[in-house]
């Protein structure tokens, strides 16, 4: 909505330049033609000179040949009205009819201002009385009275400026009144286009000249609305269907684990027997381990994990996981060394607990599921800087710096198209970086010092209140 | 003292799937549990249950004609003896963690043997004190009502916090405890810093239980980590 008033306010701007440039261009136009009037020569200064060229000879008033032409050329009538008789003493040939010969007083200061018979007339003071030039009719538009108040011809340039003012403030006030109301039609939809980027149902009032818009928003609501419940209902039925089917193997597999657990402390199974049996527990504990991170990766997925956040002592819950790994697995192909470093230990982040130990936990049996002959497992929490760092590495196999930066820049498990061998490798690791981002952490992995692998990840220490 | 007289608790044992029950049974039995009670229904354990009055019940979540959640209430009314959920959701972990509702434990399928019998004597151990006092280590033994150790014929008197100690790694025989865990029993959730106190604490008791207090056999050190207690049960 903020572009709505900035959009007004440039279209107000443009509006005001126009007027502005209009405004010169008009006086200049106004000069221009004033100037080209100015300088046509007013029929007054034609008047006047022809008075003076208007000479007294014996034989009576004679007009020089070259103002003769040039009055029969332009069809200008001329005469001369006698100072004492005010009667018509001096003519051109083509003085129509009906111009009279004689006139009163009255007559001579109606024409000095005006017209006879339609013909607009000028004077000219001449030796024996009055020249009157009668130029040809609608040729000349006579200002009769032309006086105005003094104080209105002083106030002239007030005035204007004020009428200008008013008009430009009228101009603005239409221009307003009629932008607010086509603002007015444009807001609904505005708010429209930015709720359907939220993704809220929308609805904008189908009315006034913007309607048709306004049908077109609302029909696109309905349709990404349509596509979100069928994109949310394929979504929870995906996440449905690994929970069912993650529930349903485990029941079996607990009878797998069950009596294969009886018969690994059988006494009587021999060597080879103990063997197999070995092998079927932990192909089953890894059976195991994917159901829980493939069960949690899809809730992960799809937001149906409560995260509860709650401030963590990384140390102490890393410590725990460690414990619980040797108090359950017992593993003495894999002794565990655990450090604690800078501090640590009085450092929180914030963190959902129940993700926060399956991460470190997987990252554990990450090491133990890919060191098949055993390995030394390194576990240190420390922090550094603003961060709290959790490393598991080993001194196992390890991986080829090409795998390294394949897990590093993987995909999204479930957005990978490569093949689905390599995606179920990963799934243990790119789980832990599922829960490693959702904690604004990050993930990194890498050789160990010891030789083998290491991942290392590190949280933003939250130690506030 | 040893858990022999956990064995001889009536446990009673829910879950609908036959041959699962059957599995469990036979851990139970291999591990020493005689009097095992199973039902596949939630009316079928009421009546089991009032008939031989159980010591422990371990109850499946989902149940054909109800859950055991409600099966829990039920029981609950009759006796107020230790239950222990067997589920096989993962979410369930958090209903049962978030909601108290009164469970004493549970696990998630699939389970090791050796974990369900860890869970079940503990929960045991916690709720049914044995007519035998004693605790019997190699080189002593801890008589945890009357708070003392009796070493070489010697009584020799345990203080409060050292008596708090035993108890936790004795509940837990056999397993590591964290330091933190330790320290959080002992001086509440503000526990932080008192890590060197509790090493004066461990030693003191290894004084009093073992034989050579420098090389102890009974009361453990996991470096980095924490200690575990074994017995000579364990």
């Amino acid at each position: 909505m903020k572009s709505v008033p900035k959009l007004i306010g440039r279209f107000i701007g443009i509006l005001f330049m126009s007027l502005l440039l209009l405004i010169i261009l008009n006086v200049l136009v106004l000069s221009f033609i004033s100037v080209k009037q100015l300088s046509n020569s007013s029929p007054y200064q034609t008047a006047e000179e022809i008075a003076v060229s208007l000479q007294k000879k014996d034989s009576g008033f004679k007009l020089d040949s070259n103002n003769q032409k040039w009055l029969q050329t332009n069809n200008i009538w001329a005469i001369l009205i006698d100072e004492d008789t005010k009667t018509v003493t001096w003519q051109t040939d083509d003085l129509p009819e009906t111009i009279p010969k004689s006139y009163s007083l009255s007559a001579i200061s109606s024409l000095t201002s005006g017209y006879i018979d339609g013909y607009p007339t000028y004077t000219g003071a001449s030796e024996g009385g009055i020249v009157v030039l009668g130029y040809p009719k609608k040729s000349y538009w006579k200002h009769i009275w032309p006086s105005w108040d003094y104080q209105f011809i002083a106030d002239l340039p007030q005035t204007v400026f004020i009428v200008l003012i008013a008009n430009l403030l009228l101009i603005v006030l239409i221009y307003y009144w009629v932008t607010s109301k086509l603002t007015k039609s444009i807001a609904p939809i505005v708010q429209g286009i930015q709720g359907l980027v939220t993704k809220n149902n929308v609805y904008v009032k189908e009315k006034g000249p913007l309607s048709e818009l306004a049908m077109n928003i609302n029909q696109t609501s309905q349709t990404l609305q349509s596509q979100e419940r069928v994109l949310k209902k394929r979504e929870t039925a995906r996440a449905n269907w690994i929970a069912g089917v993650s529930h349903d193997i485990r029941t079996p597999l607990s009878m797998v684990m069950g009596y294969a657990g009886q018969l690994e402390s059988n006494p009587s199974l021999s060597l080879d027997e103990q063997h197999k049996v070995n092998i079927i527990l932990r192909q089953s504990e890894k059976m195991k381990n994917l159901i829980k991170d493939l069960n949690l990766a899809s809730k992960l997925e799809y937001n149906m994990q409560p995260i509860n956040m709650e401030k963590i002592n990384v140390a102490v819950l890393t410590r725990q996981v460690v414990v619980d790994f040797l108090n359950i697995k017992l593993d003495k192909d894999f002794p565990i060394k655990f450090e604690m470093r800078n501090n640590v230990h009085s450092s929180f982040v914030l963190a959902d607990e129940g993700l926060m130990k399956r991460a470190i936990t997987n990252l554990i049996q990450n090491a133990i599921s890919h060191n098949e002959k055993g390995c030394h497992i390194f576990i240190s929490v420390f922090t550094k800087q603003e961060s709290c760092i959790v490393v598991v590495e080993d001194d196992g196999i390890g991986i080829s710096d090409k795998q390294i930066e394949e897990l590093n820049n993987a995909p999204h498990y479930m957005i990978s198209d490569q093949s689905t061998m390599e995606q179920r490798h990963g799934l243990g690791l790119l789980l832990v970086k599922q829960i490693t981002l959702s904690h604004n952490g990050e993930m990194k992995i890498g050789h160990s010092c010891y030789g083998g692998f290491s991942v290392t990840l590190e949280f933003p220490i939250n130690n506030v209140n | 003292m040893s858990i022999e007289y956990l064995k001889k608790k009536r446990i009673l044992l829910v879950d609908d799937e036959p041959k699962l029950l059957d599995m469990v049974v036979s851990i139970l039995k291999e591990n020493g549990f005689e009097y095992i009670y199973t039902a596949q229904k939630v009316e079928e354990a009421v009546v089991v249950a009032e008939e031989y009055l159980p010591e422990l019940a371990i109850l499946d979540v989902m149940l054909p004609d109800g859950d055991g959640f409600s099966l829990m209430k039920r029981l609950r009314k009759k006796g107020n003896y230790p239950i222990l959920f067997l589920t096989a959701r993962g979410e369930d972990e958090d209903k049962l963690d978030g909601l108290g509702l009164g469970a004493d434990d549970y696990i998630v399928k699939p389970f090791l043997p050796k974990e369900l019998i860890f869970r079940i004597t503990a929960i045991l151990k916690r709720s049914y004190k044995d007519d035998n006092p004693f605790v019997q280590l190699q080189n002593s033994k801890i008589d945890f009502e009357r708070a003392e150790v009796i070493k070489d014929g010697e009584q020799i008197l345990l203080t409060a916090k050292e008596h708090i100690l035993l108890s936790i790694l004795y509940r837990n025989a056999g397993r590591i405890i964290t330091i933190d865990v330790l320290c959080k029993e002992l001086w509440g959730d503000n526990y932080f810093g008192y890590e060197n106190s509790l090493m004066a604490h461990i030693s003191r008791v290894r004084q009093k239980i073992e034989k050579n207090p420098s090389q102890p056999v009974s009361l453990i050190t996991v470096k980095g980590l924490g200690y575990k207690l074994l017995t000579e049960a364990n």
